[in-house]
């Protein structure tokens, strides 16, 4: 893993708004850190050993956007956003069934109560109602993914 | 009780969950229907049905301030209701098939679908979809499903068997079982399909391997003891039990 690599990482991971991602391969420990959502310090923080010439981590995607710097501008930019957060671990889903349309898109102006997404776990399905009125800036997981306790779902611009 | 009878609907869950907002209804409010046209399994998967051969509907239940951390008993407490309602029938070799089948022998009769709506992290309102093959004997091609009809010789009364299902439901989804997680577990883990015996699953990736269910975790994953005494946790999308 080179540094170029590691640098386009470190832009997809604060791109993707994970707070944190610890990455464990053969020999390589990375941890990072992001303030991006909501917290802390906003460093970025990467932890690492490399044994030299190691090879590695073909599928770090080309997302990563032209944004030098990105972590701390981001942090600015997102604190007066609200992040929606998943209350349980499941899958993520953004339509009420797959030929149905998204409950929401990016842009759309939300009430509270309103629908955003299902979570699905061991065959339960939840609606995931908007404790907040906003409008969606980000959605941040992928149809049919799954998600973590915790793992933020929306950004939401509550102005 | 509160029942609403259609003669065809999409998804019993989904005209429930419609009438949601301005509808004053009842806790345990039932929408039944002759015949489900798009009826839902999983995400995606369907549910078929012989028109007015069978029982599909929905229950309405309101919040008992469930943490959705919780939300597996939901699970626990319908399967254990649909067990003793068929119990009562007489339906021979009753078991639950994790998470929420009802099995008589080998054979799939019932099926459970629950949609949650949330608050933060309470339930607010759930919906609890049931299909139950009552008097219908032809499958098609599906195999290991099952009817009361099949199963018992005789044709029951629909009516009958919705309202025993609905005091059963009654019964179990209250506080009294949605909250004492332990006993209610212990409880569903005595009834569940192939528990203590030894089982071939499959996995993701398509292979093969031996275990014994112990039971579920409170987050309502499976527990299987592997090889070793190894006690592991499946998610549904990770094993398939093999019978």
């Amino acid at each position: 893993m080179d540094i170029k690599e590691i640098q386009n990482l470190i832009k997809f991971v604060a791109k993707s708004g994970a707070s944190e991602v610890k990455l464990e391969m053969e020999d390589i420990k990375i941890t990072i850190r992001t303030g991006a959502l909501g917290s802390s310090s906003g460093e970025t923080t990467i932890l690492q050993q490399i044994p030299m010439g190691q090879p590695q981590m073909g599928q770090q995607p080309a997302a990563a956007a032209p944004t030098e710097a990105a972590p701390a501008k981001k942090e600015s930019e997102d604190d007066k956003y609200i992040t929606i957060k998943s209350p349980i671990i499941g899958t993520f889903y953004r339509k009420p069934s797959p030929d149905k349309p998204s409950f929401v898109e990016v842009g759309d102006t939300i009430n509270q109560g309103d629908v955003l997404c299902v979570i699905e776990a061991m065959k339960l399905f939840n609606d995931i109602e908007s404790e907040v009125s906003g409008k969606i800036v980000k959605v941040l997981v992928d149809d049919s993914s799954p998600v973590e306790f915790d793992q933020p779902l929306f950004l939401v611009d509550p102005s | 009780m509160q029942i609403i009878k259609l003669n065809a609907t999409d998804s019993t869950n989904a005209y429930l969950k419609q009438l949601l907002p301005d509808n004053a209804l009842e806790d345990f409010a039932v929408v039944v229907a002759e015949e489900q046209l798009k009826g839902r399994g999983q995400m995606g998967t369907k549910w078929i049905s012989d028109s007015g051969k069978n029982l599909t509907f929905s229950v309405l239940k309101k919040g008992e301030s469930l943490r959705v951390a919780n939300q597996f008993a939901l699970n626990m407490c319908t399967s254990l209701a649909i067990y003793e309602a068929l119990s009562a029938l007489g339906v021979p070799n009753l078991s639950v098939k994790w998470p929420n089948d009802i099995l008589s022998a080998n054979s799939k009769i019932c099926g459970i679908l629950i949609e949650n709506i949330l608050l933060g992290s309470k339930i607010k309102t759930s919906i609890i979809g049931i299909g139950l093959n009552v008097n219908q004997t032809s499958f098609y091609n599906l195999p290991d499903v099952s009817s009361l009809r099949l199963e018992m010789g005789v044709t029951f009364d629909l009516d009958e068997v919705l309202k025993l299902i609905i005091a059963k439901l009654r019964k179990y989804l209250t506080k009294e079982f949605l909250s004492h997680t332990a006993e209610l577990t212990s409880k569903y883990e005595k009834i569940m399909f192939r528990i203590d015996k030894p089982s071939t699953f499959k996995d993701k990736e398509g292979n093969y391997f031996m275990g014994f269910i112990k039971g579920v975790s409170p987050s309502g994953k499976l527990i299987v003891m592997l090889e070793d005494q190894l006690l592991q946790e499946y998610d549904l999308k990770e094993i398939q039990l093999m019978y």
